[in-house]
């Protein structure tokens, strides 16, 4: 078998509209995949930026797994919550990426989306706070039903993923 | 006077060892420069430190013209937190008054019981331990610059609190200005040894000069002389690392498998993990992207539950510096099979081609085509992220964009494959005159490609990256054509035996047992 280390970090978002964020981040991974060592899910601290726009986390990742084949790669997803004076938490995006494929250091940019109501529920948002959201978590990391969806863009999740591969030269694969 | 060599190198040094730190020992020679003792060099002994563990050395006070061979020179070899008193604490610990912590009435009871036994053994050298008050008051009094008034600061005051929590702070030092330390010996957990100044071995000797009313020279080597460890020891130790190690690879192996999928012989996976990203530049809000990959007709095939078309959701754009943005992050995932079967193409494999179409429905239901484009999937392993141009078709007149603007509706391709090379053609000049087309914005695609073969197997020891695919796939080709020139060896070589076997004896050379 092979097996993949993902080591990385959480580092921060930018972009959005609401300040305080934190993050609820998952990783999903197909039926031939063993997480071996690792949490595969977890939720940052609050942050507000004081300068600028961007909210740091620095919210460790650090996996291990070890699979059978090459279905079922695991993708992260995440859900970016704010969290204003009075405690209360709103949805500010949904957002996901693959954990990429070749060995080494990658940056990723993972955009955000939120789902948008009916004109009412958008004013109310405004005002009140509040909002639709998703039924079913797995919308984030499957397209099967995405175009029922009318949403809104959010701001950008950044990322910084290193990869270690080991194995799967031993079973042909070029990565 | 030339054969002394001072050192004057007095920085630490830093070892490491996993022994435990009481087989650590440390000898000190020390020795006063007379005229008499400088022309015959003595290597001097080493000392050892142990944590925080300072010997010092105090000269007698009684000063006299004339002083015994022994006072001049001494050796001692230290273990680790070995207490050796000086002068002064013998004096300060038989007084009982004097003592206030367990720890003083310890060192009185062994004092006595020394004295008993015929004095210490040793006269100018002596250690503070770990536990003395000397090494917590002297931490905290400790000058770094040649200030004149060098007050410690707020931090020096917090560290030294933090070290000296379990004792109380009273305690008289002794003559302070009469002791030099010799050498500072700091072990941590991690087996890490700090030796300040470092063993001489190699080095000279270093040199105390005193001050006072007899300006005196004093010379002192430290070397390290622990005991090596038994070899079955050491033996033995590594016996049970490797068991140890081994039983955890075993267990994390048997948790792994020893399985993987594999490919066909003579066939190509390629495993494509993607997201469409996000769109940007567009004209109107509310977009989408439909996209769909193709396979060319010849040598591909993919698995027939496969998905090879995908719509995102509907997404309200925001304003990004110039530019309008909608995010999508839609996954995809797609996996195709190229087999070369035919050897005696020389042409490069056609590769799978992504398109995609952006389009806009708004609130009032109206549906616009905002621009078609495609992109070739890349050949190369690895992450890229293609950004896919997009056009869109116009007609002539202002009607056509007026209906565009109010309810929606414009022209659309029919076959998407247009935007590339269409299905139907086959001529060899592909001709777009009359298309007229306006310049939309791009989508931004990031794909994760991973390639499988039997073929990169076998020559994964030779690896050439900057051949092509298909000149590796081409490697399954030769060694089925060695395999074969072997094979008619093979049939040759027998055929030769049988008719020799079927010759008459003497016409065959008394050599020809050799042939096997």
């Amino acid at each position: 078998m092979a097996e993949v280390h993902v080591i990385g970090q959480i580092v921060g978002a930018s972009g959005f509209s609401e300040s305080s964020l934190f993050c609820k981040w998952g990783i999903h991974t197909g039926a031939a995949w063993k997480l071996l060592s690792g949490v595969r899910e977890g939720q940052t601290q609050v942050d507000t930026p004081q300068i600028g726009d961007m909210a740091y986390w620095s919210h460790p990742i650090d996996l291990h797994f070890a699979t059978k084949g090459l279905q079922g790669w695991p993708r992260l997803h995440f859900q970016v919550w704010s969290q204003d004076s009075f405690g209360r938490c709103q949805l500010a995006g949904y957002g996901f990426c693959h954990v990429p494929s070749s060995p080494g250091t990658h940056q990723l940019a993972c955009p955000t989306w939120r789902p948008l109501g009916s004109w009412r529920e958008q004013l109310a948002r405004a005002f009140v706070g509040g909002g639709p959201q998703l039924l079913h978590g797995d919308t984030i990391y499957s397209g099967a039903d995405r175009y029922r969806l009318h949403t809104a863009a959010g701001g950008t999740v950044h990322l910084e993923i290193s990869l270690l591969l080991r194995n799967f030269d031993r079973y042909g694969v070029e990565c | 006077m030339a054969e002394t060599v001072w050192s004057t190198d007095t920085g630490e040094a830093v070892y490491r060892s996993r022994d435990p730190v009481r087989n650590l020992r440390l000898r000190v020679h020390l020795q006063r420069i007379t005229s008499s003792n400088f022309l015959h060099y003595q290597p001097a002994a080493e000392l050892w430190k142990d944590l925080i563990d300072l010997a010092t050395f105090r000269p007698q006070p009684t000063a006299s013209g004339h002083r015994p061979e022994e006072d001049e020179e001494e050796e001692i070899v230290i273990g680790w937190q070995e207490k050796l008193f000086s002068q002064f604490e013998v004096d300060l610990y038989q007084n009982e008054a004097a003592c206030q912590s367990p720890l003083d009435y310890q060192y009185r009871q062994e004092i006595l019981k020394l004295e008993n036994s015929g004095g210490k053994k040793n006269r100018r050298i002596f250690t503070y331990t770990d536990s003395d008050r000397y090494t917590n008051l002297e931490e905290h009094c400790q000058r770094m610059t040649t200030a004149a008034s060098e007050v410690p600061s707020f931090l020096v005051e917090r560290m030294a609190n933090v070290r000296r929590r379990r004792q109380d702070r009273r305690g008289m030092l002794g003559y302070k200005k009469y002791e030099h330390v010799l050498c500072t010996l700091k072990v941590d957990s991690n087996g890490v040894i700090t030796v300040k100044p470092d063993f001489t071995g190699l080095k000279g000797p270093y040199r105390i000069e005193t001050e006072g009313e007899k300006q005196e020279l004093w010379k002192y080597t430290i070397d390290n002389v622990s005991p090596l460890a038994q070899p079955e020891e050491e033996e033995r130790e590594r016996r049970v690392f490797k068991d140890l190690y081994g039983r955890h690879k075993e267990y994390l192996s048997s948790l792994i498998g020893t399985d993987f999928e594999m490919t066909v012989p003579g066939a190509l996976r390629l495993f494509v993990n993607g997201e469409v990203v996000s769109a940007q530049g567009y004209e109107y809000d509310n977009l989408y992207v439909h996209f769909f990959v193709e396979l060319p007709t010849t040598h591909w095939s993919s698995p027939a539950f496969q998905q090879l078309s995908g719509v995102t959701q509907t997404c309200t754009t925001k304003s990004l510096g110039m530019d309008k943005v909608a995010h999508f992050s839609y996954p995809f995932t797609f996996e195709a099979f190229f087999l070369h079967e035919d050897e005696s193409s020389d042409a490069l494999p056609e590769w799978p081609v992504l398109y995609c179409e952006v389009l806009s429905l708004d609130f009032w239901q109206r549906y616009r085509v905002e621009g078609y484009g495609a992109v070739v999937l890349p050949a190369t392993p690895g992450s890229h992220t293609l950004t896919v141009s997009t056009w869109r078709p116009v007609e002539l007149g202002m009607v056509a964009e007026l209906r565009r603007f109010f309810i929606g509706g414009s022209l659309e391709l029919e076959d998407l494959s247009y935007v590339r090379i269409p299905g139907s053609f086959k001529g060899e000049h592909l001709s777009r005159f009359g298309l007229r087309t306006e310049t939309t914005g791009t989508v931004t695609f990031r794909l994760h490609c991973l390639q499988q073969s039997r073929a990169f197997m076998e020559s994964s020891s030779l690896r050439k990256r900057m051949r092509s695919v298909l000149d590796r796939l081409e490697g399954f080709s030769q060694q089925s054509s060695i395999h074969n020139v072997l094979e008619a060896f093979r049939r040759a070589r027998r055929r030769m035996q049988e008719a020799r076997e079927s010759l008459p004896q003497d016409l065959v050379s008394p050599s020809g047992t050799l042939v096997s």
